[in-house]
């Protein structure tokens, strides 16, 4: 795959995620952010209980 | 804003929960914490270090369409600050309203001063941003 690059479209992923407003595991699907009209902003980071 | 931030890293959402719970710096979180176990996204996005399994400290920012519009990528030792992440954020969420302009270096929210590119602007950027 081409290296992704700024004003490139982002392959759409799916990943599951700790939602801590309602003490849940949940999902953020690309796809569904897409439908419904909304900006992501991924944030990576090395690991948990490091500073962000 | 009509953003939702993800933070992503290779740690699982369990471990995710833990965290949360035991910072307390985290106790108001409101974001999504989302499992990269397998590290695949941080490879699309080309912040996977293949020797540590961990990502680099990378910010995306992706429009409704699915298209990347801000990538920045911080070494493992440097804190991200909100103030800057929010500037870019901001001009991001303007430009895509205002497709004819562009933010100058110097725009920090809406009614500050933007550019709309014209002939007559050709080498005259020091006037037009005085106006």
């Amino acid at each position: 795959m081409r290296e992704l690059q700024v004003g490139m479209s982002v392959p759409d992923f799916t990943l599951t995620t700790f939602e801590a407003e309602s003490c849940n595991f949940g999902e953020v699907s690309l796809a569904r952010q897409k439908e419904e009209g909304r900006w992501t902003c991924l944030f990576f980071y090395p690991a948990d209980f490091t500073f962000v | 804003m009509g953003c939702d931030i993800v933070t992503v890293s290779t740690d699982t959402q369990f471990m995710h929960l833990a965290w949360q719970r035991e910072e307390k710096d985290l106790a108001d979180v409101r974001y999504s914490m989302a499992a990269d176990t397998t590290g695949a996204l941080a490879k699309t996005f080309g912040v996977y270090l293949d020797d540590a399994g961990l990502a680099l400290r990378g910010t995306f920012l992706i429009n409704p369409e699915g298209t990347l519009m801000h990538a920045e990528v911080d070494f493992l030792n440097m804190g991200r600050n909100i103030d800057e992440l929010m500037r870019k954020f901001k001009a991001n969420l303007y430009l895509a309203k205002k497709t004819d302009e562009g933010c100058p270096s110097k725009w920090k929210a809406e009614g500050d001063q933007t550019l709309a590119p014209s002939p007559e602007m050709v080498g005259r950027v020091h006037e037009a941003l005085r106006k």
